[in-house]
């Protein structure tokens, strides 16, 4: 039996605030258990500080939890092999404006391991994918919010991972860029790649995602099947407004 | 496994490339240009001594001038990559730690010498200008310059990874620098001193780098080679400084 792309057991993170006198603690994340399976669009709901955040950072290793486990395909998240099967965007990502794409993805691809042929051939690939190899000859001050998007999903697809974990991916887009990434992730899944996504726009998990998980306060409130919100009267934005109020 | 040591150098070409481009770097630039100008000035009026005070006042300039830069490279770096989140695309991926420090240091280093090198180039075409060919040393002196530059470079980015914003990393840095060009005092201090503050004193000369040891120009005769323990004390600080910096970046949280 293979392991769950993502799997989480009782974790709770609790971040500390140095102060003058003492520290502060704020407990994001608790008593979280869920899976991710394989080949799974898998959607994360919730308010501005729910711990949506905290979770894609636990995935990804820039976070270690508190208490309980966090694994990525059976491995910690810091192993450097789980890193390699995991392809993350981060909302609003930041690349130097004087550079092309290219050039951009050329140092995230070294980081991830590839050079020489196969690394120009993940770039060509990545870009081509996200439909960056139209403004390959621009620069990156000269892009939009939607063509940046492009540009961290590009990074993110370079090395080919297996599980995409994706933090707001259409936030701040315009509809035709939204309807874009929405064909892109729905292609990138049928190769048979786990996505795992943060968003405040219910309609658009609710057009990529088979499960959704609604964070409420930092802890799981439901975990909600596409048979479930087809089936509720209101779909998926009733279920939420319910969990979350 | 992929190799990582081509990840490190991948971070540290990045870094260089990242400072040249800086606009900083530019300003940085034109202020050094414009003092080792003004050195030539400061040399006519030394009359006789022109030649030792042109050479002398060009290196200070520009050993201060990649200090300056160094210093401001090394204290914002990390932070900066915190705060635009290129630092999540870097750690989510099978990037060490150790690799990415090292290559941070790298990079930086690899400005430091591009700075010195074209300064020095200026320089000499100053003083052939003025009718003065390459002063006994000089290669060394360049040579002290950056092994003071390396042991200031690794420590900024060690303080960078606890200290609270970039002016408090400078501050803490800009007074080890000072510290370590008054260590033979120190060390006279503490053999005349008795009780706590002898110990205090003897603490400091510990923990504190002997940056006279890498001032070749001030050597008898400005033409002495650097000795070995130079190179051996450059290379114990910033091997100790980049590890006590591994330490706290391997428990950072992002």
């Amino acid at each position: 039996m293979t392991a769950p792309a993502v799997s989480f057991t009782g974790v709770e993170k609790t971040y500390k605030r140095p102060r003058l006198l003492g520290a502060e603690y704020h407990t994001a994340v608790k008593d979280l258990s869920f899976e991710i399976q394989a080949g799974e669009i898998t959607g994360l709901l919730g308010l501005n500080g729910a711990g949506k955040t905290t979770i894609m950072k636990l995935i990804t290793g820039l976070l270690f939890p508190t208490e309980g486990q966090v694994r990525v395909f059976g491995r910690s998240p810091s192993d450097a092999a789980a890193k390699a099967r995991v392809g993350f965007l981060p909302e609003l990502p930041y690349f130097p404006p004087q550079e092309k794409p290219a050039a951009a993805l050329a140092y995230y691809g070294r980081l991830s391991g590839l050079s020489g042929p196969e690394l120009s051939l993940a770039v060509e690939s990545a870009m081509h994918k996200t439909g960056l190899d139209l403004y390959a000859g621009k620069r990156v001050f000269e892009f939009s919010k939607g063509m940046l998007q492009r540009l961290g999903l590009a990074q993110a697809l370079l090395h080919k991972p297996d599980l995409l974990v994706l933090d707001e991916p259409v936030s701040g887009l315009d509809p035709l860029a939204i309807h874009d990434i929405r064909g892109l992730l729905a292609g990138l899944n049928s190769e048979g790649r786990a996505v795992f996504l943060s968003s405040h726009s219910i309609s658009e998990v609710e057009k990529l995602c088979a499960r959704v998980l609604i964070m409420v306060r930092g802890t799981l409130a439901r975990t909600v099947t596409r048979a479930q919100w087809e089936a509720a009267a209101g779909g998926l934005e009733a279920i939420f407004v319910e969990a979350v109020r | 496994m992929r190799p990582v040591l081509p990840v490190g150098a991948a971070v540290a070409l990045n870094s260089f490339s990242e400072s040249v481009r800086n606009r900083f770097f530019t300003i940085f630039a034109v202020f050094a240009l414009a003092a080792i100008y003004a050195s030539v000035l400061a040399g006519v009026m030394a009359v006789d001594q022109e030649g030792r005070v042109l050479a002398d006042m060009g290196l200070v300039l520009m050993e201060l001038t990649v200090l300056a830069y160094a210093l401001f490279n090394a204290s914002s770096v990390l932070l900066r990559e915190a705060e635009t989140k290129t630092i999540y695309l870097v750690f989510s991926r099978p990037v060490p730690r150790w690799a990415y420090l090292g290559g941070k240091l790298g990079g930086s280093l690899l400005t430091s010498v591009l700075m010195l090198a074209v300064m020095g180039l200026m320089h000499l075409l100053l003083l052939k200008l003025r009718g003065f060919g390459v002063p006994p040393g000089y290669a060394w002196a360049l040579a002290g310059s950056f092994l003071k530059i390396a042991v200031i470079t690794s420590f900024a980015l060690f303080v960078s990874l606890f200290s609270t914003s970039s002016v408090s990393t400078l501050v803490i840095s800009g007074v080890l620098w000072t510290a370590g060009h008054f260590a033979a005092e120190t060390r006279f201090l503490a053999s005349q001193a008795a009780g706590a503050k002898a110990a205090v004193l003897n603490a400091a000369v510990w923990l504190i780098p002997n940056f006279q040891l890498f001032n070749a120009r001030d050597a008898a005769g400005a033409a002495a080679a650097l000795p070995p323990a130079a190179f051996l004390s450059a290379a114990a600080w910033v091997l100790g400084t980049y590890l006590a910096a591994l330490w706290l970046l391997s428990r950072k949280e992002f």
